[in-house]
């Protein structure tokens, strides 16, 4: 008798609580869209990278399966909020599998607080857009590249980034104010 | 003496900023470069997953051996799980053995073990404490191959294939490398990049 006494309380509980809980992640979902991340071929990237600007540009190739990758994001999206308003773009090319595009990379650059333009190549052969990169970079990550407003590669780094170094060499090519 | 101190001093002065240049160096990220397609590989001996010390000369094929760097948690790696079980399987017949190494620092000899089982690895995998391999072949990802031939000379470097995804496969550069060896033809294609996950070296 106790025991059926207890048990209606309890499944009252557990069917509130199975009502509230998809309820609550709808309205997570609606109130926060995931960042976009839009495919890139050679082609394009190769536009990207030679196109006429007025403002450097910093380039990320990087992967969510790649630890060092992970391991200096925090310090990527920093430099992004503290360099977007002194003229600095900055985007994010993954490496990852296209078939990441609209989960782990959205949901790891959400989770990072990743503002800046993200892109995932999208490409059957890694080797020509790595190689248009930089024919000396293995294609290994993460791997930085920083371009002045003329287009030239003016510092790159293969590894995780040495925030202080990357700061020194973003300070030269953005404006003062 | 004095001299001699002096001699001590400097030789001391010289060994330590060769060990702070090396851990900067690999601070960085960089690894040492890779010897040259032609070049002659020197046997070497590592623990393989049951830590028995495995020589590259006893488990080299009589007709060349291919050397791949893999891993237990890298998802590129773990792509061409199947495809590198074939590829063993294909070529052993042809006398081409395949040996692969793990450098990762961070995954043991257990922990391979168990990863080849379940993924059904059927070639010898050898563990690479230091990564003193990795570091003495410059490899920097996973997957990473080489094809030596039978008296050790590199004839290939890098990747398995073009695509991470098998359904997106265009040239099967390591294959193609062996058929051409094998029918004592030139090998077109002796480097192709590797991509993968950095090899966690130690």
């Amino acid at each position: 008798m106790r025991f059926t006494k207890a048990i209606v309380p309890i499944t009252l509980f557990v069917l509130l609580m199975s009502l509230a809980a998809p309820a609550q992640k709808r309205y997570g979902r609606a109130a926060k869209p995931r960042p976009v991340v839009s495919p890139i071929d050679t082609e394009a990237l190769k536009g990207l990278l030679t196109q006429q600007r007025e403002r450097p540009l910093l380039v990320n190739f990087w992967a969510t399966f790649c630890d060092p990758c992970r391991d200096e994001f925090p310090d990527l999206v920093k430099i992004d909020k503290e360099y977007r308003p002194r003229s600095l773009d900055f985007v994010t090319v993954s490496l990852d599998d296209m078939t990441d595009i609209k989960t782990s990379v959205p949901q790891f650059l959400d989770s990072m607080k990743a503002t800046m333009p993200a892109y995932i190549l999208n490409v059957s052969d890694p080797e020509p857009a790595i190689n248009l990169v930089d024919s000396r970079w293995q294609g290994d990550l993460p791997a930085t590249f920083l371009y002045n407003e003329k287009g030239e590669l003016v510092y790159k780094h293969i590894g995780r980034v040495n925030t202080a170094e990357l700061r020194a060499a973003i300070e030269k090519v953005v404006s003062r104010n | 003496m004095k001299s001699r101190k002096l001699s001590i001093l400097l030789a001391s002065l010289f060994v330590i900023a060769g060990a702070v240049f090396a851990a900067g160096a690999r601070a960085e990220g960089e690894v040492p470069a890779p010897p040259a397609i032609g070049s002659t590989i020197e046997d070497f001996t590592l623990p393989d997953v049951d830590n028995k010390d495995r020589s590259l000369k006893s488990l080299a094929g009589k007709n060349g051996t291919v050397l791949l760097f893999i891993a237990v948690q890298c998802p590129v790696s773990n792509a061409y799980n199947e495809r590198m079980a074939k590829l063993a399987e294909d070529y052993q017949s042809k006398g081409i053995a395949v040996i692969g190494i793990n450098s990762n620092v961070a995954e043991d000899a257990a922990a391979v073990k168990a990863h080849a089982a379940e993924h059904k690895l059927a070639f010898p995998i050898l563990k690479d404490p230091g990564n003193k391999i990795a570091d003495r072949l410059g490899a920097s990802v996973t997957p990473e191959a080489y094809f030596i031939d039978a008296n050790n000379k590199l004839l290939y470097h890098g990747r398995i294939d073009n695509a991470r995804n098998a359904a997106q496969i265009e040239t099967s550069d390591l294959r193609n490398a062996l058929d051409a060896a094998l029918g004592g033809k030139t090998i077109e294609k002796t480097e192709a990049k590797a991509f993968g996950c950095s090899i966690k070296r130690a």
